[in-house]
């Protein structure tokens, strides 16, 4: 790996952080000076806002197959529909990724075999 | 719950690690994943065990070395990779309130990722404040340290997986939009929420298959978060019109 990739892997390590740092300080900063008994009502609404649809954003781009037909398409589906199953029974986050990732190998497997 | 705190109460690192013990369903198949991604992008073992142990951000990594590979220019790179992980700065104002005031939690924010995040949101609250600062190192420090693992296994044995199993590659990844959905699906708590989740998630979907992925987390959550206001001023509007 080349010096600049190097750079670039620092840059985004330390940039990274200073995401998941700064605004921590800041919020003990702001929950420090507004003197809330409860530090929840000094929170900005967008925050608890923006946090869920991130995540939400990142859940409708992760679900584009890597090749765009039909099976890789029925394979996304029936993993989620798996995962969905499995969380909604037992309402913990690694079973149901488990489940959904076994689901989606079958189908691609299944079909693979079958084609 | 306070079962939980009694057990906890010697050892709460440890019990942070058994608690974060789920998570590693859906962290080390896509760190397997990663480790693979990375060797057939060019980069050496360990320079993929570096990338997670430094950057230790999921869907990044793999848009890092992507674009790497594919000679995208370094700063444009950087800046997307941050752009991905801008997401992270809701989540540590949102665990705040449960933070104590050692000096140990800032370097712990290196570990605060999506899944991280929502394990110490639901927990933090329920501990007594003197294991927090325990649990949060176990839990996170353990997330961590499998995601190096999972990287260092898909890149060592990465190859040979792919001759023995050459589906893995393709099957593996699917974890990523698992564990997301289960991050997701608790949210759809309200009408209101529902529809602001899931114009995001198909406006998400829309504009990568359109091929606008490196567009498309910013701006679908911005269209979520715009939903999200609009049914809020239609409700305000209705109750106006009732009185």
């Amino acid at each position: 790996m080349s010096s600049a990739l190097w750079i670039a892997v620092l840059a985004s390590a330390v940039g990274t952080l200073l995401l998941r740092l700064l605004p921590m300080l800041w919020m003990r900063r702001r929950l420090k000076r507004l003197d809330h008994d409860d530090g929840l009502e000094a929170m900005p609404q967008w925050l608890g806002i923006l946090g869920p649809l991130m995540i939400a954003a990142l859940l409708g781009t992760s679900l584009v197959p890597k090749t765009l037909d039909g099976i890789s398409w029925l394979a996304t589906v029936i993993g989620v529909l798996a995962t969905l199953a499995v969380w909604w029974r037992t309402r913990t986050l690694g079973w149901p990724v488990a489940a959904g990732v076994a689901a989606f190998g079958a189908v691609v497997v299944l079909a693979s075999w079958m084609l | 719950m306070s079962q939980q705190a009694v057990s906890s109460s010697q050892r709460p690192w440890l019990t942070g690690m058994r608690e974060a013990i789920p998570l590693l369903g859906g962290y080390v198949p896509v760190a397997i994943s990663f480790g693979l991604v990375a060797i057939q992008s060019g980069f050496s073992a360990q320079e993929a065990v570096l990338i997670s142990a430094l950057i230790y951000a999921g869907a990044s990594q793999f848009l890092f070395v992507g674009m790497a590979a594919a000679g995208s220019p370094l700063w444009l790179v950087v800046v997307m990779t941050l752009l991905i992980n801008v997401r992270h700065v809701v989540y540590a104002p949102n665990l705040a309130p449960w933070l104590t005031a050692s000096r140990g939690w800032p370097w712990l924010m290196h570990a605060l990722t999506d899944q991280v995040f929502a394990l110490a949101h639901t927990r933090l609250p329920q501990l007594p404040e003197a294991q927090r600062l325990g649990w949060f190192s176990g839990a996170a420090l353990f997330a961590w340290a499998s995601w190096i693992a999972g990287t260092a296994l898909g890149a060592l044995a990465g190859e040979e997986l792919i001759a023995r199993w050459p589906l893995l590659g393709e099957v593996m990844p699917f974890a990523l939009p698992a564990l997301f959905l289960v991050l997701v699906v608790p949210r759809f708590t309200t009408r209101r929420w529902s529809l602001a989740l899931s114009l995001t998630i198909l406006s998400a979907l829309a504009l990568t298959v359109t091929g606008f992925t490196n567009l498309a987390i910013p701006l679908a959550a911005a269209c979520g978060a715009l939903c999200f206001q609009a049914v809020k001023c239609r409700l305000a509007a209705k109750g106006a019109r009732h009185e």
